[in-house]
């Protein structure tokens, strides 16, 4: 099962980013999750995995959401859970 | 219907394309048919359910009024909708892909026609434009795609069809393309590589993530999802900018804009220049008011201009560019688009 997951949400900060925040914060926390979300708005993180549209979403350092607002179904889906 | 909508519901995860389709293909053919009857319903519904005259001002506005916003409204979400659809076939990972290392002439011209086609937000231009530099796009180039992609957007060419026809809309692509070409070529020959920010060199950027596979029932989402987030957000500058509009097509004189709007107004141009750079995210409730003052002795040029401006020299997204580039380059990429502004709103003025 998915434990001692990182999940990145990546993002200068705005509205988008933080609505992502959001539903990835909603699963884990609907789940009862031990995932650990990091909320990184630093440019040098977003180039080092790669990523040039936001928000994005990384799994343990994957990106795995680029440019748009994921749905709760597809964090699920994504974190093994369905 | 509802039975064919239920069961793609149904398997929204993996449905068969067919089914897929089916609503989508259901909403359009009766928003076709609602757009067919639009005139009719906006006449029976001004004067003979409201009763106002025929030919009265309120009777002219409520008319313009009524018929213009479902109209405009539903032209934005068929648009918006397809469009969401056809950018999910591109990424800023692709275009940069395809950009790198490209010659500066042809790679203008490839960047303009990838900006109107990559999804873009200016809240991403930083990570973009660091992604593109390093991947060694050249800066030129990169400009090329910065200013088409938010110039040439869907919003202000739906709305500029809606309410002005083809013929404007076409030419609003074609000069909004042209300069975004030549801005970036002029930038790219003036060598300004030491006016961005030397840490943006430094930075190691990743080789970028392997596409993942996409069906096409996840396009039509994205299609619906850009509907939400684009129609949802513009719908109400929309409606309130064809309220403004329709009272000055009803109460305003005509020829009234023609003595600070009229084509032989030398400083109208630049004045609306400098008027749309501060006005943002609102070209949906613009452009009908330009069009109505058009209808009241505007000049075309100077009406395009002015959109023109407010979508492609927004100040956000300046404040937003100014963590990776130094004064001068900033300074330089609004002199220069403003000048290819500046020209496409003379040469409309001169030869329309």
């Amino acid at each position: 099962m998915a434990t001692h997951k990182k999940i990145e949400v990546l993002g200068p900060g705005c509205s988008r980013c933080k609505e992502t925040y959001r539903v990835v914060q909603h699963v884990v926390d609907g789940e009862r999750l031990d995932v650990e979300i990091v909320k990184d708005d630093s440019v040098e993180r977003m180039m080092a995995l790669g990523l040039m549209s936001t928000p994005g979403v990384a799994i343990d350092g994957k990106v795995v959401v680029s440019g748009r607002i994921p749905k709760a179904q597809e964090i699920r889906e994504l974190l093994g859970l369905e | 219907m509802t039975g064919i909508a239920a069961a793609a519901a149904a398997n929204a995860s993996h449905p068969a394309p067919r089914r897929a389709w089916a609503p989508a293909a259901a909403a359009l053919a009766a928003a076709v048919l609602l757009y067919t009857q639009l005139s009719r319903i906006a006449g029976f519904l001004t004067y003979d359910l409201a009763g106002l005259a025929r030919g009265g001002r309120p009777g002219s506005a409520v008319e313009f009024f009524l018929f213009e916003v479902p109209k405009v409204l539903l032209l934005l979400t068929a648009v918006v909708f397809g469009v969401g659809i056809l950018r999910s076939f591109f990424t800023p990972e692709r275009a940069r892909q395809l950009l790198a290392g490209r010659r500066e002439a042809s790679g203008n011209v490839f960047a303009a026609l990838f900006g109107i086609a990559t999804p873009f937000c200016s809240c991403s231009a930083v990570p973009l434009f660091i992604g593109f530099v390093t991947a060694g796009v050249p800066l030129g180039v990169t400009f090329s795609f910065l200013i088409s992609a938010p110039m040439v957007n869907e919003v202000a060419l739906v709305l500029l069809f809606g309410l002005f026809g083809w013929k404007v809309a076409a030419l609003y692509l074609g000069t909004g393309l042209a300069i975004a070409i030549a801005a970036g070529w002029v930038i790219g020959r003036l060598k300004l590589e030491r006016h961005v920010e030397p840490w943006v060199w430094q930075i190691q950027s990743g080789s970028g993530m392997p596409a993942a596979k996409r069906s096409w029932a996840d396009r039509l989402t994205d299609g619906r999802a850009a509907v939400r987030e684009i129609v949802g957000k513009v719908w109400i500058y929309v409606v309130a900018g064809i309220a403004v509009g329709a009272g000055i097509h009803g109460f305003v004189p005509t020829h009234f804009m023609a003595s600070f709007m009229g084509r032989g107004v030398w400083w109208a141009v630049p004045l609306a220049v400098v008027l749309g750079v501060p006005m943002y995210s609102n070209a949906a409730g613009i452009i009908p008011i330009v069009q109505a003052l058009l209808g009241k002795g505007a000049a075309l040029g100077t009406v395009l201009a002015f959109m023109m401006s407010v979508v492609a020299l927004s100040l956000p997204e300046m404040i937003i560019l100014r963590k990776v580039l130094r004064p001068v380059l900033i300074a330089t990429f609004v002199a220069v688009v403003a000048a290819g502004i500046l020209a496409v709103g003379y040469l409309f003025n001169t030869v329309m």
